[in-house]
This record gives C-alpha cells, structure tokens and sequence, in this order.
C-alpha cells in the first residue's frame, strides 16, 4: 500500500516563519523614519530621487534577471531596499542620470553580474555610490537633467562640509536630532537610530559591527584631540555603522569577525576624515572592508564543539 | 536548584540551539494507555545499530510472545524477539521506517496470547553485574531515543564509570512519551537506574528533564530526595537538549571530544524509556516487546501515549488513533519527532525500537515547499548550530560537490538537528545536504 499522496521530504519538518523577503521588508521599514525625515526637509526632491533610484532598481534587476534567463526575485525586497539605499546616500539636488547610473551599477553590477543576492562580495549601494564619484567627472552629460529646474532653496553646504572648513556649527543636539543638508540620509542620526533599534529588536542585526565601529571612531577621534560626538552625528556614519556595515552578505559570519570588521571600518573612516580629501570616507571605509571579509571569517573560525580541546582523551 | 520554585524554562543549558514551538499539551496530560494488539507484526532483524540478526524461526512455525527470533554472533547487535503469539507467515525484505528495506519476520495471530517468555528468572537482587547485563542482552534492549545502539555494548565497559545519566530532555516537540513515563513509572525508572549503576559500578545517577515537564521533576525530585548519589537536574528547553554530547557537557561539564565513547568521559547516558525497559527486563525478565510511543498530530482524534507493540504497522495505529490512513492526501506521516524523524511513504512501516512516536502533521504546519534560494549570509544558522559548525559552508560546498572541503568544515561532527535548516531564511535544505554529502564521501573511500 503507497500512499502516494502524503507529503515525504528530509527532515527537519518545522521552519520557522522567518523568509528574505520579510527581513527585507523589515529594513525597509526601519528605513522609514529616515525616509520620513528627508522628506521633511527636502519635499519633492526626496520624493523623486527615492522612487526614480527605487524603480531604477527594479528594472535594472528585472532586465538582467530575464536576459541570463534566471528567475526573476523581485518580490524578495532586495532590489527595491537597494535603490531605497542608493537614494539615501546621495544629495537631494542629484542629477537624474546620476542617481540612475549609480543605482544600475549597484544593481546591475554589483549584485547581479557578482552571482545575485547572496554571492556578492561588495556593498551593491555602496559601489554604486563610490563608482560615482569617478565617473561623474569622466562624463558631464550625467549632468544634464537635473532633478528639479530651480534648486536653491536646498543646496546649503553640509554640516561636515562646515565641520571640514572650521565653519559655525549647528549644535550637536540639533545635528543628532535632526537637520538639512547632505545626503537624504544624513538628515537625522535620531530617526537611523529609530530604525536600527527596531532591527537589533527583530533580530536582523547584531551589535558586534555598529558598537565596535562606533567605539572605535569616538575613541580615535578623542585621542586625536576632535569632538568624537559631532564626528558621530554628521556624515554617512550611522548609516553606515547600523545598515550598510552589517549587511549580511557582506559582512563576516563569525562573532569576532565582525568585531575586528567594524573596528577597522572606524579606524578607515577616522583616517578619511581627518587625512584624506573624499567625503564619502565611509563608503569607501566599508567597501575596502568588505574585500577582507573571507580573510577575516578564515582567521576567526571557531572550533567545533566536538574539537579535542587539550590532549584528547586516550581510550 | 529547588525543584519547588522552578519555573518553566528555567534549567541549565549547553551553548547554541534553540527553543522551538513544543506541541506538547497536546498529549503531554494524557496517560499512558496500552493500544489493541494487531493480528499481525512486521518484526525487522535490524532495529539497532551494528549488525543485523539471523533469524532463528522459519516460515509456518509457531512462536510464542517473547521468543527469541533473531540473534547475531556480532558484539554489537541485539537479539531480537516475537512480539505476537502466533504463526511465522514470511520472512522477507519489507520496509523499515530509516527507508530501506531490510528483512523482517511477519507473524499472524489470534486471540489468546498468554505469557511472554522470560529472559531471567533470578532474584535481581541476587545476581551479579555480570549476570544483570546478560539479561539486558538477552531482552535486546537498545537506546529508545536515538541511534539505538545496543545497551549491553554501552555498558559493558572495563573503564571505570562513575556518573549515569539519565536522558528525560525529550527535546524533539510534540513527543510526551518520555514525560509520562517519568509521571507514571518513577518507582520502576529509579530501580531501572539503579541496576544500571550497579552495571557500571557508577556512584553517581543525573536525571536531566527539561523542565517544561515540572511535574516530572517534582516526583523525581522527592522520590530522590533521601538518595545522595541521584539527583534532578532542570534542564532549560532547548532543542536539542537532549543530544548525548550536549547533556553530558551541561550536566558534567566534560567537554566531548569527537570518536570518545561517553564511557572514557566516565559517564555514560541512558534515555529513561531504556532505562525503564531495562527495570522490566531484569525485576520481570521482559525482553523487549513493546515501547511507549506518542501518537499525535493537531488532527489525530484518539492522541495520547501508547503502549505498543514493536512491529505495529503505521496504519493500525493510525486506525486505533482515530485517523482514516486512506484519508491522509497533503499530510504528512512522521516516525520519531518532526526535528529528525522521517517522513513514511508506505504506511505498512513498523514501529522499531527506536520509535519514539508516529505524527500526522497538516501541510500548513510542515515546512512550505518552496524552492530553496542562495544562502543570504544572515549567519542564523552559525549563531544557532549546537555543535558551534558553519552550516552555510557546507550547504555551499555541497551544492558544488566540494566534498573534501566539506570535510575541513568538519562535516562529520554535524549531528543532524536540523537547527540550522529550521532556522534559514532562504529555505535551504542544509540537513539534506549534509546527509547526501556523508554518503557520497563514505561511498567514495
Ligand atoms: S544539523 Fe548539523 S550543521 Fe545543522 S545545526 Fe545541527 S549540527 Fe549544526
Ligand atoms: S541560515 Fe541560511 S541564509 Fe542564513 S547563513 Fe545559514 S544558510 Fe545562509
């Protein structure tokens, strides 16, 4: 007697209800509040440049998916929280073509020429953004189509643009709080905070990255005689530390390994900032990192529990 | 740790794993109940590990409940014996519930049953060590819980044992049987432990219980009370607690290194269902004849914990549960518990030694059947894994065929809880993979 009708797979029976997709509608949502926020200051620009990269994004993933003949993943999220990513990293008064190269190269690039999401080695939003800031003087016709003919009313120099030339400052409470200028995401560490405290609690993240990046940045930046706390409220470092950072595909596995990862990131970050010209020094600080990543994980294995721990026991 | 106070959850624990959703109340106040005796078993020649047992009968003879069918000259293996008064109708390959098919003696009968054969007859008082582990020998008694390796091998060790444990974890949901046992049968359960340590010369017996059975370790813990040399230990629940390796590192503290028998750690694990059977077989001269089993499923009308006979088919006991087997399309069929049993395709399969219990589960409650996708990174299933591997490595090494590497990333040490493909968010069979993987490798040397 075959009962050919019952259900036979391996074991184990159970899973718990836990997918990608939901992880990554999970981030989105911790994202909103940020979204929210630059949205506030810097209306319509935000709107634009959110969906033009969002929607850049899915078609870059669609196209390349159908063209290798692979199945299309859109509905995993992670297209979609790409371009959201790329979006936050630029400045609202970003040229159209600009947001779309740099989103296509995330995308495109970064993520599915690399093997789809899982195999990639590099931050995709992050490359797109850094790839930007070589192309960009390569081609000026990027240049071309602004996002919105008249821009004045936003385009204030950043609080870290002020920091750099020894400008009067917003107060730090103000600057963590929330205020305009600089990437849409730069707007408010408060709201990063917000979204990173409902990851840790959802489980998405660990602290291991962000505290040892964050450490080490305010623990770097005291030595060297700075106000640690106003180099942690302006630039890209939040997001960086809570989102970008941690990102699982790019981020080590290992406990330690992501210690000695997010205290390195600082250490790059502290060095851009304070010695090298390019603002975006945390992108370029994660990026860097992200190429040691199997180096890390292989130096940080962990033995298994069944390892013999001194001399093995004689039978 | 004052069994009074306990609260659920509570207990100690080992480093990894994780809680997952119990099932339990569904049977785990129901009391043990003995099943109606079907008129015919399927008695596999392998219900253990090690070698497979000759038969001793041959077709259209007469046996007796009890009688000594099966037996091996091997050191490890485990006679094995009639379990139904009645006729030898055919000795033949049938499918055993671990998937293959390997030789089973059928036998019908009828009506009156009578006594089983005895293995010992002596005052258990009076016999010897040695004399105590023939009659467990002799009543083919094996680990109930797991891999079923044969008791008499486990003890009959000449290093010295000082510390017996007894495995109550019960670890994989939906599973009660070993939870009544303690409830009902705790009188029997410590003179099973303490033939046991009289085997082994132990001076020292743990009772590990999770203690979201607070009922068993309440009665344990009185019923010990008075004893220096037993004790209750609470156990957080865990999955999986009740692993041999895990439960002597929490309870002992010694570290288990892979290829030592727990025997050269000094101690040695028995699951309470063996240690149950063993009082049986030793105070009653019982061989090994019938198991508790948990039959349950959210669906099954007549859930509970039964007494069994060992070569039960599937579909008599799911009939005297309640469930119509034709009416089974898009559920599943588990024997042992839905962490590690396997899913049965023939209903015909008896329950073994090792059977710890038969579930129906409902498609909504079993994993979805959907396509597996690449392996995220999220590092879940490394945080989680209890014998603290890199399940993602090797769900990756295997899906190319790096089998050597797979080896590097200690592919041997994995223990197959099923932690870690629980835990994934892409889907990924990881256990599948590390099971196909081991056989490829043992084919390939
Ligand atoms: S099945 Fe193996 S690899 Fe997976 S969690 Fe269990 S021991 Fe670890
Ligand atoms: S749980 Fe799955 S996705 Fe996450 S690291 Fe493990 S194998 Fe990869």
């Amino acid at each position: 007697m075959k009962q050919s009708a019952l259900i036979v797979t391996p074991p184990p029976h159970l899973k718990l209800e836990r997918t990608v997709g939901g992880a990554m509608r999970d981030v989105m949502l911790a994202l909103l509040p940020i979204s929210a926020v630059s949205v506030y200051f810097y209306h319509a620009f935000a709107l634009k440049l959110i969906s033009l990269c969002v929607v850049t994004a899915l078609a870059t993933e669609y196209v390349f998916r159908r063209a290798r003949g692979q199945r299309v993943t859109l509905s995993d999220g992670s297209a979609a929280l790409t371009g959201l990513f790329v979006a936050l990293l630029f400045s609202p008064t970003t040229p159209v073509l600009t947001a779309m190269l740099a989103t296509f190269l995330a995308v495109g690039v970064a993520k599915e020429l690399m093997g789809g999401l899982g195999r990639n080695r590099l931050n995709p939003a992050l490359f797109g953004r850094v790839a930007i800031i070589f192309l960009a003087p390569l081609l000026p016709f990027l240049n071309q189509i602004p996002l919105y003919w008249s821009v004045d009313t936003v385009t204030r120099a950043t609080p870290l643009a002020k920091l750099a030339q020894g400008w009067d400052m917003p107060s730090t409470w103000e600057l963590f709080v929330a205020f305009p200028g600089g990437a849409l995401s730069e707007t408010s560490p408060l709201a990063l905070l917000v979204g990173a405290a409902f990851l840790l609690y959802r489980g998405h993240i660990r602290w291991h990255i962000p505290v040892s990046m964050l450490a080490s940045i305010f623990v770097l930046t005291f030595i060297l005689g700075q106000n640690p706390v106003q180099h942690l409220v302006t630039g890209g470092i939040m997001l960086g530390a809570f989102f970008m950072a941690t990102d699982w595909v790019t981020s080590p596995i290992t406990k330690q390994g992501k210690l000695i990862f997010g205290f390195a990131i600082g250490v790059l970050v502290v060095i851009f900032r304070l010695f090298l010209p390019p603002p975006e020094g945390v992108a370029f600080s994660i990026l860097i990192m992200n190429a040691f990543v199997p180096l890390l994980e292989r130096v940080t294995r962990r033995a298994s529990f069944s390892e013999p721990v001194s001399a093995p026991t004689t039978g | 740790m004052d069994a009074g106070t306990l609260r659920e959850g509570e207990g100690r624990s080992f480093v990894g794993g994780m809680h997952i959703p119990e099932y339990k109340s569904l049977t785990n106040d129901v009391p043990i109940r003995r099943m109606a005796i079907p008129d015919r078993v399927i008695v596999p020649l392998m219900q253990h590990s090690g070698a497979p047992c000759e038969p001793l009968v041959q077709v259209g003879a007469t046996v007796q409940l009890g009688q000594k069918i099966g037996d091996s000259e091997e050191f490890i293996s485990a006679p094995v014996h009639a379990t139904l008064s009645g006729t030898v109708v055919a000795i033949e390959r049938r499918t055993h519930p671990a998937g293959e098919a390997v030789e089973c003696v059928v036998i019908e009968g009828k009506g009156e049953q009578g006594e089983f054969v005895p293995v010992a007859k002596n005052n258990p008082d009076q016999m010897s060590p040695e004399e105590l582990k023939d009659a467990i020998k002799e009543a083919g008694l094996v680990g109930m819980g797991g891999a079923a390796f044969p008791t008499y091998v486990n003890i009959n060790t000449r290093q010295p044992v000082d510390t017996l444990i007894l495995n109550g974890a019960e670890c994989e949901p939906f599973l009660t049987c070993d939870h009544r046992l303690m409830v009902e049968r705790a009188d029997e359960l410590i003179t099973g432990a303490d033939i046991l340590m009289r085997c082994i010369g132990a001076k020292k017996t743990f009772i590990g219980i999770e203690s979201n059975k607070l009922d068993a370790i309440r009665i344990l813990s009185s019923k010990t009370k008075a004893r220096e040399d037993m004790e209750v230990v609470p156990l957080a629940v865990k999955y999986p607690q009740g692993y041999k390796s895990y439960l002597i590192k929490t309870i002992t503290g010694r570290d288990v290194p892979r290829g030592a028998r727990s025997a050269a750690l000094g101690c040695i694990v028995r699951n309470v269902g063996t240690t149950f059977a063993v009082y049986e077989a030793v105070v009653h001269g019982k061989p090994f004849i019938e198991r508790i089993i948990t039959v349950s499923g959210p669906e099954v009308p007549n859930r509970g914990n039964y007494i069994v006979r060992l070569g039960t088919p599937a579909d008599f006991i799911l009939r005297e549960a309640g469930v119509d087997p034709n009416q089974l399309a898009g559920n599943k069929v588990i024997f042992g518990g839905p962490m590690t049993g396997l899913a049965q395709s023939d209903l015909n399969v008896p329950v073994v030694k090792n059977t710890t219990g038969v579930l129906v589960l409902p498609s909504e409650l079993v994993r979805e059947q959907v396509p597996y996708t690449a392996c995220v990174r999220c590092g879940v299933c490394v945080e989680r894994c209890p014998n603290w591997l890199y399940p993602h490595q090797l769900s990756i090494l295997s899906e190319y065929g790096m089998y050597e590497e797979m080896q590097q990333w200690d592919i041997w040490d994995c223990i197959e809880c099923g932690v870690c493909a629980y835990v994934c968010p892409s889907q990924r069979p990881i256990v599948h993979f590390v099971k196909r993987a081991k056989t490829v490798i043992d084919n390939m040397s």
